[in-house]
């Protein structure tokens, strides 16, 4: 009886259209329009920092017909921030362009949790040229550093393969080609980036599964009603 | 029984914190103003979310699932997703069981080497088990979140010396540009207690790797670090 339920699960799977890691086109009510999230990078820039980088990437060229080249004005970035483990955001940074400037605002306390936000414009951070092929960045009185524009897709994965992968038959068994191919090569993506002093966003409680004291964070997309 | 304990122990672990009072200072900084006239106002309505990479990609395992899951929020996604999770791990297993000629009951998930790491030093035995079951390990990838050490090395996960001993293996302390995030989940997922469960020997098939690197040519070591489109 489970058995059949899980063949039930997996006949939905192979019926469903193809979907990208890393979160490149994920899901069918958001894949390839304005809005879709590529990926999400969060790091220590160099061993010993006192400084957190996030790397928020939207829209991606990997594949042709999908929305590409440009930020959409109806679309809010929020990058969320859990300091004590309960998974509800206790720090919020939004990002939304404006006439060719990315405007920053946070890390703030938001009055309100979930699904539905506002700008909160009394925490403004700072803005930034939206750049072309050349970076152009801007550092904070407060030592934030913000980036908006194209960059090269980071992410690489053998995702033609994975879709074959995820559906093997006694003719096809073998899984993955050593070596693949990285579908992701020569594709870009639509990137905002800030490296923020750590004393901004609060010391975290929560920790991972090896006792480390972490961040827990995500990103959002929002879309203007 | 003992299972269960640890299970739970494990679970205990990774929401511990939820004890933990938020803080109320705020420590709001106010930078350049954006000019007046710049509208800013209207509401956002979430229509996408994402924490570790890959997580609703591999183990959604519908469309209706994909889109659920992006406009769930963080603290509801274990409640929703978990079993659903579970399922689709196991149900990829079953699926190479029959395409190998086996019975799907004939190959499940084994509890993986972060298990293996947990357990310290002591081999991992009948007395010691491996605690990471399908369920604990769908339990933690629910909650879809990434997790970022500040003041500490940024590894996305590294066994170090690999099995049987794992010496120096970090991780889960965010993720680079070069993490090889792919790789890594593909271990977590497939790979047994020695991460090498389906290395494409023996007539098994590859599934720890697929088998492609960082191709990425143009990251810097300064900001923005993501390199110039091509």
């Amino acid at each position: 009886m489970k058995k059949i339920k899980i063949f039930a699960v997996l006949g939905i799977i192979l019926a469903a259209p193809v979907f990208i890691a890393a979160d490149h086109i994920d899901a069918p009510g958001v894949a390839g329009s304005s809005a879709d999230i590529a990926d999400f990078y969060a790091f220590e820039p160099t061993e010993g920092s006192d400084n957190t980088v996030f790397i928020v990437d939207v829209q991606s060229n990997v594949l042709p017909d999908l929305t590409y080249g440009a930020f959409d004005e109806d679309v809010l970035i929020e990058i969320n921030i859990d300091l004590d483990g309960d998974l509800v955001e206790d720090r919020v940074i939004q990002a939304i362009p404006r006439d060719g400037i990315m405007y920053f605002f946070g890390p703030f306390s938001p009055s309100s949790t979930g699904l539905s936000s506002q700008i909160d414009t009394n925490n403004a951070l700072g803005s930034v040229e939206i750049s072309s092929a050349t970076a152009i960045t801007t550092t904070t009185a407060s030592g934030v550093s913000l980036f908006a524009g194209p960059r090269q897709d980071a992410f690489y994965f053998d995702f033609i393969r994975f879709n074959e992968v995820i559906a093997p038959s006694p003719s096809d068994n073998s899984g993955f080609n050593v070596p693949g191919t990285d579908t992701f090569d020569g594709a870009n993506t639509l990137s905002i980036a800030l490296e923020i002093p750590n004393s901004l966003l609060g010391n975290p409680t929560a920790t991972n599964v090896l006792g480390i004291p972490v961040y827990k964070t995500w990103i959002t997309t929002n879309r203007k009603q | 029984m003992k299972i269960y304990n640890t299970k739970f122990l494990f679970a205990t672990l990774c929401a511990s914190f939820l004890i933990v009072g938020c803080s109320n200072d705020d420590d709001n900084i106010t930078g350049t103003p954006p000019p007046a006239g710049v509208d800013f106002s209207g509401t956002f309505s979430q229509v996408d979310h994402m924490g570790r990479p890959g997580i609703n990609t591999v183990l959604s395992g519908s469309a209706d699932i994909k889109n659920m899951h992006n406009t769930t929020i963080p603290s509801n996604m274990q409640a929703t997703f978990q079993a659903a999770f579970e399922a689709q791990l196991e149900g990829l297993h079953d699926a190479y069981a029959v395409a190998l000629g086996f019975t799907a009951a004939d190959v499940d998930y084994q509890p993986n080497i972060l298990g293996d790491i947990l357990n310290g030093p002591q081999p991992t035995s009948e007395d010691n088990p491996n605690i990471v079951s399908a369920a604990v390990l769908t339990t933690v990838l629910s909650n879809d979140v990434l997790e970022v050490a500040p003041g500490f090395p940024t590894t996305y996960f590294n066994g170090g010396s690999g099995a049987p001993n794992f010496d120096g293996a970090v991780g889960l302390t965010g993720r680079k540009l070069q993490d090889d995030v792919i790789d890594i989940s593909l271990i977590l997922l497939f790979g047994g207690e020695t991460g090498a469960r389906f290395n494409g020997e023996g007539g098994l098939p590859q599934l720890v790797t697929d088998g492609v690197s960082l191709t990425a040519g143009n990251i810097s070591t300064s900001f923005p670090y993501i390199g110039a489109p091509e």
